[in-house]
């Protein structure tokens, strides 16, 4: 594998190399997590072919013996730097007993080169080695993971970073952190708890005690009417993620936070951050305390800078964040699970073995009524004085007549008034409902791309919000839509049923159709309480957040009750995998074929 | 039946134009595979002792496996009386077909059995019937319409909430009523209301799967059935202490 640097990097690695000799880490986990960032040769970095190797083997998880898939020996797998311009060229074997893929995350490819089995290729069976080759014609930060069963889960994946044609990254140095959830559970055996056992792995559920200090704080009637509303929904409030911290073992490039994975800068160097949620089932939320981080790109696609403290990224989201700091103290990388069930830290340091102070973890949040799309409309004086600091308030915030208007007002200052409102998309809802797959209908879903998300309601620093993306050039495609193709996201938590439109992927009766060349509007109605990273696979999807240019996004997170409308050039044709990115929701159905024809 | 066959055929047809609209080739293998599942429940297993001072042992077990709609249940209740010389009391042995006809809810259809476990006298064969599920307050619930052979209709309810206390351990208020639409007398059951039970229990988690408990019930008999009882020398109301295990697999 030919190594070909541009020598000024070559310099640099030099320098780089100066600041220390210590690489002990590197036996841990993948090599190309290295402390120095970029260019420190060890990843793959080629113009030929990459050979990959994708086997099952014994590797040291977080102090403990593990069986993960490997790449290349590593888990996650390699980081795959590639560029702008060139062809690529991946021999993937797979040395595992059973079918394997890989699939490009965000990459746009022939369809055949996707790598979802059953939908652009058979898979790759065992023993064999397939040829992937795609003109790379674009760059940013992505990542790569198996599309076979529950691969995904046990460390088939890994980061993919496409440099610009000009080399030019903005920055004096980059570092992947790419985050991911591990368990030593065989993923089979969680999918089925998940199944059988409704909250098997939420050790976070309300208890009688917050029954008690609710009525402390807001008088039994209100308590009365909260729960009431819940528990006639047969739902619990404190349904965030369906598999939490306490059995996952957070991982930040395949380290826990005891490891503590360390990324070296040098006083007032730039740094690019390429941050990566490769995780099966996780959300997080990132900050680095003491540093602000300007985010420069989202999901690969470059942003127009925007200025913050903290950012939540969904599943298989990628964001890249420019930091500067100026003094050569540490700090921590803060990457916090959004029910607060756990974290994954690692340092930013100018030295090996400093690290900075690891904050607590916030209280669990607790979703309010907005997550079953009561919307703000409904008579908010029967609901009293509901829990405000959990209910995220939408623009019609304003409109409510009564309650505690402390945790409103908290909100109202964190949404700028500059922020552009979200088109108001008229939806259709049949009274009849889903079916029995669908165990919520949001009756009155809102925009939510103004509101940071659950648990970062109220936090006092600047939080990023779909609202804040602004694409940094207009797309090629100016057209308005001709058509707009309306899916809902549906679910059914008790039996663990997830869907689009009620309808699991073994019993639709066909592909959603898209015709090629057509400029379309796609609007997606989260009819559920929980939030799902939706990803389409081989076409972009601009995000119609009210911003000019659009940002645009392979993956797109909705928060309950939501709906959001994406425009699509249907320039790809062929089959293409379009599911929600949480693999056990995927799994258990939540999944379509887009045929572009 | 060339209808039928004519039928089945487009059906099919139909069936496998589904199939190969879902992927570009008819050999390759499906993006995501759908699973089967299944559970065995055991709800409770516990050793009572009553006000009386007698020991029973009862079970209370559901089994099921299939898919997000339909399943195949067993559901088994009964108990022994320890020391008393008599075999097992069965209170249901159940086979059910089970189709999910709302987000919360399964209707179920099936066969079952009753009786004594070691001699026929008093085996008892019926059709069953139950909607089975999840009410708003999440109440579990499960109730059934029994037919047997002779024609006897009766009806039973059974409710159990899990009050959580904290992240492993539950209070468990839970109900049960039995009632006869006609009378059953060869079975000890006359027309009416029959006999309510309430119990109390505290569980514990060990593990999700493996949850002892501790608790206490209250069962009355009511009207003619307390009077049959009354005949045999027993207590219109029992009270008993509980000792158990909730486990699953």
């Amino acid at each position: 594998m030919a190594k070909t640097l541009p020598s000024s990097r070559r310099k640099f690695i030099k320098s780089a190399l100066g600041l220390s000799s210590a690489l002990v880490l590197a036996r841990l986990a993948p090599v190309w997590a290295s402390p120095l960032g970029r260019s420190y040769g060890e990843l793959i970095h080629s113009d030929g072919p990459i050979d990959l190797l994708i086997e099952q083997s014994p590797m040291n998880v977080a102090g403990k013996s593990a069986f993960p898939i490997t790449l290349n020996g590593s888990m996650p797998g390699p980081l795959i730097r590639l560029r702008e311009g060139q062809r690529a060229q991946l021999n993937v074997t797979n040395a595992l007993k059973t079918d394997t893929s890989i699939h490009w995350h965000g990459i746009i490819l022939p369809e055949n080169m996707d790598g979802v089995p059953g939908v652009s290729f058979p898979g790759i069976k065992p023993g064999e080695t397939f040829h992937y080759e795609f003109d790379v014609t674009q760059n940013g930060t992505y990542w790569y993971h198996s599309h076979s069963g529950l691969q995904e889960q046990v460390g088939h994946l890994g980061p993919l970073v496409i440099e610009p044609a000009d080399g030019d990254i903005g920055a004096d140095r980059e570092h992947v952190i790419l985050l991911s959830d591990w368990t030593f559970e065989d993923p089979h055996a969680v999918y089925r708890n998940l199944k059988v056992a409704e909250g098997y792995y939420n050790y976070q559920q309300r208890t009688l005690s917050d029954t008690f200090d609710d009525i402390k704080k807001q008088g039994l009637a209100d308590t009365w009417k909260q729960r009431s509303m819940w528990n006639k929904m047969r739902m619990s409030s404190r349904d965030i993620l369906d598999v939490t911290g306490s059995f996952y073992t957070y991982l930040m490039n395949g380290r826990d936070s005891e490891t503590n994975w360390t990324a070296l800068y040098r006083p007032g160097e730039k740094i690019r951050l390429r941050i990566i949620n490769g995780s099966a089932m996780s959300f997080f939320d990132f900050r680095i305390p003491g540093l602000e981080m300007v985010v420069v790109a989202a999901d690969g696609q470059p942003v127009k800078p925007v200025t913050v403290d903290e950012f939540r990224i969904g599943v298989a989201e990628t964001y890249d964040v420019i930091v500067q700091p100026k003094d050569s103290q540490p700090y921590t990388f803060f990457a916090e699970s959004i029910d607060r069930s756990g974290y994954v830290r690692g340092t930013l340091a100018t030295e090996m073995g400093q690290q900075a102070e690891v904050p607590e973890l916030r209280p669990t949040p607790e979703r309010g009524m907005d997550a079953m799309g009561m919307g703000m409309d409904h008579d908010m004086g029967s609901m009293g004085a509901t829990n405000m600091d959990s209910m995220a308030m939408s623009h019609k915030g304003h409109e409510m007549a009564s309650g505690s208007m402390d945790g409103m007002q908290h909100q109202e200052h964190a949404i700028s008034a500059t922020r552009p409102i979200a088109p108001v998309i008229d939806i259709k809802h049949t009274k009849a409902g889903h079916g029995p797959g669908a165990a919520m209908l949001a009756e009155n879903p809102t925009s939510r791309l103004n509101e940071p998300g659950i648990g970062l309601e109220n936090v006092n620093h600047r939080v990023l919000v779909y609202g804040d993306l602004i694409g940094a050039h207009p797309w090629p495609d100016e057209r308005e839509p001709e058509r707009q193709i309306e899916l809902h996201l549906t679910g059914n938590m008790e039996r663990y049923m997830w869907s689009f439109d009620g309808v699991k992927f073994s019993e639709v009766d066909g592909p959603v159709e898209f015709h090629h060349g057509e400029r379309l509007r796609l609007v997606l109605v989260n009819d559920t309480m929980m939030d799902h990273p939706i990803h389409l696979h081989g076409m972009w999807m601009e995000l119609e957040n009210g911003q000019y240019p659009r940002p645009r996004k392979h993956t797109i997170s909705l928060k309950p009750s939501e709906v959001v409308s994406l425009q699509i050039s249907a320039d790809a044709p062929g089959s293409w995998a379009f599911h929600c990115h949480l693999l056990y929701h995927m799994k258990a159905g939540m999944f379509r074929v887009v045929s572009v024809v | 039946m060339k209808r039928v066959k004519t039928l089945t055929g487009l059906l099919l047809l139909g069936f496998a134009s589904v199939v190969s609209a879902q992927h570009a080739e008819d050999d390759w293998p499906e993006p995501m595979k759908t699973s089967l599942t299944g559970q065995l429940m055991i709800d409770r297993l516990e050793i009572s002792q009553t006000d009386n001072g007698d020991n029973v042992v009862t079970w209370d077990a559901i089994g099921w496996y299939g898919g997000d709609e339909k399943r195949l249940y067993i559901k088994t209740e009964g108990e022994n009386q320890l020391n008393d010389g008599e075999p097992s009391e069965l209170e249901s042995a159940e086979v059910l077909a089970s189709h999910l006809i709302a987000p919360f809810w399964e209707f179920q259809a099936g066969l079952g059995l009753r009786g004594s476990l070691d001699s026929d006298v008093n085996r008892e064969h019926y059709a069953v019937f139950s909607l089975f599920g999840l009410a708003p307050y999440r109440f579990e619930i499960d109730q059934s319409l029994t037919v047997n052979e002779d024609g006897d209709i009766a009806a039973s309810l059974e409710a159990e909430y899990d009050l959580r206390l904290t992240q492993v351990s539950y209070l468990q208020p839970r109900l049960e009523v039995a009632a006869a639409l006609t009378d059953a007398l060869d079975y000890d059951r006359p027309r009416g209301f029959n006999s309510m039970t309430l119990g109390l229990r505290y569980r514990y988690e060990l593990s999700r799967e493996f949850a002892p408990y501790i608790g206490a019930y209250w069962r009355q008999s009511f009207a003619k059935t307390a009077d049959l009882e009354a005949a045999r020398g027993k207590d219109d109301s029992e009270f008993g202490m509980v000792i158990g295990v909730r486990m699953w697999f």
